[in-house]
Parts: structure tokens; C-alpha cells; sequence
């Protein structure tokens, strides 16, 4: 059983200061929204919580069946999508799930790459180059690599951006789904996918 | 293309003849690994910066064990630095008419340099791509990193072309030696330039 312990995060930038002291506990099911204004800080938050930035303050705690999972190994446990991340335009979206496949040397063949691209509706699409992808389009992608390896922790980053109503269903149907194997963790500002949480923390409180 | 274009205007302006005979081997060798080192330079140093300026760096890191980046960087590098050595060299050597002595030392300096070569802008790559002002800080940490090697392989093609005994072959060992040193380094600190 995998659970998520942020104790004490803060963070700043110099001397402006982005949030402090936020604490929270995930565990198996548990939807967080997290809410801000502009500039509150959630993108960071995710990222911290992530590992791609240091928090000024804090620690982010990750365990599975109770034991501490080292940092070097979190990278398996957390799926994410957010605006800044980008898929590689040169591939097409199959060539992009087999190469994430391969560099997190998860045991998933070519026939698990495609179900996951018609998980996110894009099937028809597979054999496109990303560079000829709408951003709707590249927004479905992300959130299949962020599932390929089906983590327990998913970190969604405004995760309806760019989306059309069917592809805010496919987000809505992640959610719920993952709350059969984990957790979620969601950074926006619309009331929509604050819905999907059952608490949520605001940043600009 | 900067490979390209330097090898050119040095064949042109320089050519084989213009050179006292007995001044070829040290200047000849010192013309080729400038071109090569900087030819190097221009094309490596864009290995991790590409990755950044693509938005793809956040995957990656999310994706793939530090050292299982670099090494992958670093195979690209040497096979783009291996492809740019099998094009320059040879030309080098048909238009400036390089007279070699020892052909087996000679090749094994260009492997070796190349390989050390490959090591140093690898890892220099990933400490600039973050930067704001990349190509003064590239430059600025090439230069002390790159210049014993740099030194070493012109001592040793030098040697390759007059035909000095090369028992031991000293600096194919000193070339391998930076390799070694610069790939152990680098994966040592890797996991520390690559985090934030």
C-alpha cells in the first residue's frame, strides 16, 4: 500500500515567498485538489512533490506498505502531467509511449503502448507525428505517459487544459479509476476538477 | 557544417605547401584538433540544451535513472564525434598531404582523443544547459577541462607523424585515462547537475 506524507512544505524564491508549512496525508483513493490564484504556487507544489524541485522548507514523504521509498526509485510511483512537461515532437504519440516505456524500463510491450493511447481516445492519431498534434491532442498524450507505468500517485497540473468536453471525460474516468489504485493529486482553478477532490487546500489562504 | 567549413578555409589558405617541411607534424596536429575540438564544441554542447529549450527535460527526469541519461547523451556523442572524426581526418590528411609515420599510434590518438573529447563536452552539456548565458560558460569551462587533453593529442599525433618511438604509446594511455576519469566523475555528479 502506497501513501503520500508532505510535512512542512514551503517554498521561496529570494525573498518572495510562494507558500509555507503546507501538510497533507494520501492514502489509497484519496483525490486533493489544490487551489490558488496565479503565481499561489500549485504548479511548484506538484513539482516538489514530484522531485523535480526542492522544497525551502519540509519534506515530502513517500512509503510503501510503511517502509520509505528512497528518492533515486520515487521516479516509479508518480505519474504527472502539467502544462511545462512535453512529449517529443520528432516521434510519433506511439514512438513516444514504447520510448517512455523503455527509458523507465517498464516490462510493456507495443500492444499495452497502444491500449493506453486509446485509454486517452487518441488511437486514430497513434501514427502521427506529435509535431502535427493539436494541443488538445498533446494534452491526451500526456496524460497516457503519465499512466503507462500505472503509478499510485498521479500529479495532474491543470489537468484540463486544452481539452474538449470528451477529453475532460477521460480526465473525470482517470480520476475515479485511480482511486481504485491510488491516489491523485490535482492542481487548478476550475470548480470542475476541484469537484473530483474530497478536500482541498488553497494556496492563496 | 563548422567542421566542414574550417577544414575548407585551412586547406585553402594554409594548404600543404606553405609550411616549412620540418614545422608540418606540430603544426598540422595542432590545426587538426582545433578543428576537431572545436568542431566538437559547437555540435555537443546542444545535447541537453535541446532537451530544455523542448520542454522535455521534466519527462526525462521523471522518467529515466540519471546516469541512464547521461550514458545515452554520452553514446550519441561519441557516435556524432566518431562520424565527424571519420569525415575530417581523412579529408585533413588528403588535402593538407599529413605524411604519418605511424598510422596504427596516429588512429589511436584520434580514437582515444575522441573518446575523452566526447567525456568532457558531455558532461559540460548538462552543467550549461540551465544557464542563461550558455556559451560564455560553455567556453569558460572547456577550456581547463579540455586543454590537457587537447595537449596530450597533439603531443601524440605529432609524434605519429615524425616517428618518434611511440613504445607505450603515452598518450593513448593519458587519453584513456581522462576517459576513464571523466565517465566516472560524470556519473558521480550527474545525479547532482541533474536534479534542480
Amino acid at each position: 500500500m502506497f501513501t503520500l506524507n508532505v510535512s512542512g512544505i514551503g517554498k521561496h524564491y529570494g525573498e518572495t515567498l510562494l507558500f509555507r508549512d503546507i501538510s497533507f496525508q494520501l492514502n489509497r483513493g484519496d483525490v486533493l485538489a489544490v487551489a490558488g490564484w496565479n503565481g499561489s504556487g500549485k504548479s511548484t507544489l506538484l513539482r516538489i512533490i514530484a522531485g523535480l524541485v526542492r522544497p525551502s522548507a519540509g519534506q515530502v514523504g513517500m512509503f510503501f506498505n510503511s517502509e520509505p521509498i528512497p528518492k533515486e526509485s520515487r521516479r516509479r510511483f508518480v505519474g504527472m502531467v502539467a502544462p511545462a512537461l512535453s512529449l517529443y515532437d520528432e516521434l510519433t504519440g506511439l514512438e513516444n509511449m514504447e520510448f517512455f516505456c523503455r527509458v523507465r524500463g517498464t516490462a510493456c510491450n507495443r500492444n499495452d503502448c497502444l491500449d493506453i493511447i486509446d485509454r486517452v481516445g487518441l488511437t486514430e492519431h497513434a501514427t502521427k507525428m506529435c509535431r502535427d498534434y493539436s494541443s488538445g491532442m498533446k494534452q491526451r498524450l500526456k496524460l497516457a505517459q503519465a499512466l503507462l507505468h500505472k503509478p499510485p500517485l498521479l500529479l495532474l497540473d491543470e489537468p484540463g487544459c486544452n481539452l474538449d468536453s470528451k477529453g475532460i471525460e477521460v480526465v473525470q474516468e482517470i480520476v475515479s479509476e485511480q482511486r481504485q489504485s491510488g491516489m491523485s493529486v490535482i492542481a487548478s482553478n476550475e470548480k470542475r476538477e476541484a469537484d473530483y477532490a474530497d478536500r482541498v487546500i488553497n494556496l492563496s489562504e | 557544417m563548422f567542421a566542414v567549413t574550417t577544414l575548407i578555409a585551412v586547406s585553402f589558405s594554409i594548404g600543404s605547401f606553405r609550411i616549412e617541411e620540418a614545422e608540418r607534424p606540430f603544426l598540422y596536429s595542432v590545426l587538426l584538433w582545433i578543428i576537431l575540438t572545436f568542431s566538437a564544441l559547437s555540435g555537443l554542447a546542444r545535447s541537453f540544451v535541446k532537451e530544455e529549450e523542448a520542454g522535455t527535460i521534466d519527462v526525462l527526469k521523471l522518467s529515466a535513472r540519471p546516469q541512464a541519461v547521461f550514458l545515452g547523451k554520452l553514446l550519441f556523442n561519441l557516435t556524432l564525434l566518431g562520424a565527424l572524426e571519420l569525415m575530417i581526418v581523412p579529408s585533413f590528411i588528403l588535402l593538407m598531404s599529413y605524411q604519418i609515420s605511424f598510422p596504427g599510434f596516429f588512429i589511436a590518438v584520434i580514437i582515444s582523443g575522441g573518446l575523452g573529447l566526447g567525456a568532457g563536452t558531455t558532461i559540460i552539456a548538462a552543467m550549461i544547459a540551465r544557464a542563461s548565458t550558455r556559451g560564455a560558460l560553455f567556453s569558460a569551462l572547456s577550456l581547463p577541462l579540455l586543454l590537457p587533453l587537447m595537449i596530450t593529442c597533439i603531443k601524440g599525433c605529432e609524434r605519429a607523424a615524425i616517428g618518434i618511438s611511440s613504445a607505450g604509446w603515452p598518450e593513448v594511455k593519458i587519453a584513456v585515462a581522462y576517459f576513464v576519469i571523466m565517465i566516472t566523475m560524470s556519473l558521480l555528479l550527474f545525479p547532482l547537475v541533474w536534479e534542480e
